[in-house]
């Protein structure tokens, strides 16, 4: 039994809002997963729901196919939420036993230290005296504290500096060598794609894309053939084919644009235009994005 | 278990880290106990028994405060600040952790009996039998519960400086109007008959009687364990409607 999380056709109603509306997905063993999604798209409804935070309104969530909330799911999970909680009164260090104790193969606690970067200094600390960023490590060190199978980080690098969100990121790729399931939650595409080896992407409550960076971009990224052509020259024969979804000038070049573009170089020669200097165009993830989150569903 | 001694172990620690606590709970007590016992109403007829019957007022008064504020305030904080939504996710049973807050009240407040009881020895040399030591001891231990029950009603409050606020002025008329200040008899007649009525009256009279080498009425004890059963309902009741929501 590989499946380590399944959302089987979720819900969740509030008074005003469906925030998120019949979502179905799995995630098996080792796979790092990201749900990407403008603001509002309903990431952390979904991540409390996978939690036990939250009951849907209809449908199912498993965890290692038992309830989220299941004390033998507990054991093997661990979390970081969007909001960073702290117990105030005690020191940094005492936390973490604390956490530690509630486990019952939790990781050492040198390990607990050397992964996510708390210093002497921070392990000193009382909760209630910590910056931003310290918080951060503490509540990571604290999803990393019963040595999980299975980790949920909701936004994790808000807050984050640079140094910081790199060693973060680090730390994450060295848990998914070790086989750890992890799934994040961000607005960062960029996090995605270099952190991720598939992507769940939300919007409006729904999934309107799954798959891995690549096959996203492919999917919904227009790629084109541009090239060097004498303007004298006319491109009509060009129109004829259907497989060319569009053909515009920019910047003294031409842009066909098409899903195959090796078809394209095929009737580009075919027709013998008198193209020069021809390059393939990919869009970019981020226009992807964009274009995918934003706009009209037409988009998809 | 290890669990269970562990969260014991901090709810402690926090508790004797926190300033109010030491300040409400031990110093002030004292410091009430010295001013009222040696600076005014010093022409008691009893003076012995006087003394004895207010270094039980004073740590009635401790603990009741300990029982409402320490725990009400440190709920409110653990939800408003994310602990409370962290420690869902984590192991832990709810009654693990209920348990060992309740413990760790307990251990504190024996700690506070016991601080008081040997400033009273101190200051005005007060003599009990062991016996009446161990007892009014044990009957403020268990005399607290119905407050423990108040602190967790406070406890569902929003926000920290609501209940901070809220608990102080619970906690200020329930001291003087149960007799906890000064005795019951010198105040109006229709203070005497609501005060006896009330959780901190019940509770405070258990133990004067226990030093005047009585035992705790029976009404003293019905009382409170009336009072319990109300504020554990009632804040059963909020939670559920709290959770609903």
């Amino acid at each position: 039994m590989n499946e380590i999380l399944s959302l089987n056709k979720v819900t969740k109603s509030f008074q005003y809002k469906t925030a998120v509306n019949d979502v179905s997905f799995s995630i098996g063993k080792g796979e790092v997963v990201a749900i990407l999604g403008p603001n509002g798209a309903g990431k952390t409804t979904t991540i409390s729901m996978i939690l036990g935070l939250l009951q849907p309104s209809s449908g199912e969530v498993k965890l290692f196919n038992r309830q989220p909330n299941e004390k033998q799911v507990r054991e093997k999970i661990g979390t970081m939420l969007q909001e960073v909680s702290v117990i105030p009164g005690l020191k940094v260090s005492e936390i973490l036993e604390l956490i530690r104790s509630y486990y019952q193969q939790p990781l050492a606690m040198k390990d607990l230290i050397d992964l996510t970067g708390l210093t002497e200094q921070d392990l000193k600390t009382r909760a209630e005296k910590l910056s931003g960023g310290q918080k951060r490590r503490l509540s990571f060190a604290l999803a990393l504290a019963g040595d999980p199978e299975f980790i949920i980080f909701d936004e994790p690098t808000v807050g984050m500096d640079i140094t910081s969100r790199n060693r973060f990121w680090q730390t994450v790729h060295y848990l998914a060598e070790q086989g750890k399931t992890i799934i994040f939650s961000t607005h960062y595409l960029q996090e995605a794609d270099d952190a991720a080896d598939r992507i769940l992407l939300f919007k409006d409550g729904a999934i309107v894309a799954d798959g891995t960076p690549a096959q996203i971009k492919a999917r919904i990224s227009k790629q084109s053939v541009s090239f060097i052509v004498d303007p004298e020259r006319p491109l009509e024969k060009l129109y004829q084919h259907e497989e060319i979804d569009d053909i515009y000038r920019k910047n003294n070049r031409v842009y066909v644009q098409a899903t195959n573009t090796d078809r394209v170089l095929e009737l580009i020669f075919q027709e013998k235009i008198g193209a020069r200097d021809i390059q393939i165009e990919r869009g970019k993830l981020e226009e992807a994005f964009e274009q995918l989150t934003s706009g009209t569903k037409e988009a998809i | 278990m290890k669990t269970f001694q562990m969260q014991c172990k901090v709810e402690i620690i926090r508790i004797l880290r926190n300033r109010y606590f030491v300040f409400w709970s031990l110093v002030m007590p004292i410091i009430f106990y010295y001013i009222f016992t040696n600076l005014v109403n010093s022409d008691v007829p009893n003076k012995a028994e006087w003394q004895a019957h207010y270094l039980m007022s004073m740590t009635v008064f401790s603990v009741m405060g300990s029982s409402m504020m320490t725990l009400g305030i440190r709920m409110v904080q653990e939800r408003s600040q994310g602990w409370s939504t962290f420690i869902r996710i984590t192991p832990l049973s709810d009654s693990v952790y209920f348990a060992a807050q309740m413990i760790g009240q307990s251990v504190i407040h024996a700690l506070s009996i016991t601080i008081i009881f040997i400033a009273g020895a101190f200051i005005n040399s007060v003599s009990l039998t062991p016996i009446e030591w161990v007892m009014s001891g044990l009957w403020i231990l268990l005399g607290s519960l119905p407050f423990l029950a108040i602190g967790t009603l406070i406890g569902l409050m929003k926000k920290v400086e609501t209940a901070a606020g809220i608990s102080n002025v619970i906690y200020m008329v329930l001291a003087v109007s149960g007799g906890l200040w000064m005795p019951l008899e010198v105040m109006p007649k229709m203070m005497q008959t609501i005060g006896k009525w009330l959780p901190s009256y019940n509770f405070g009279n258990g133990a004067w009687e226990i030093v005047r080498g009585e035992l705790p009425n029976w009404k003293n004890i019905l009382i409170l364990v009336a009072y319990l059963a109300v504020f554990m309902l009632l804040s059963k009741y909020i939670r559920r409607k709290q959770e609903v929501a």
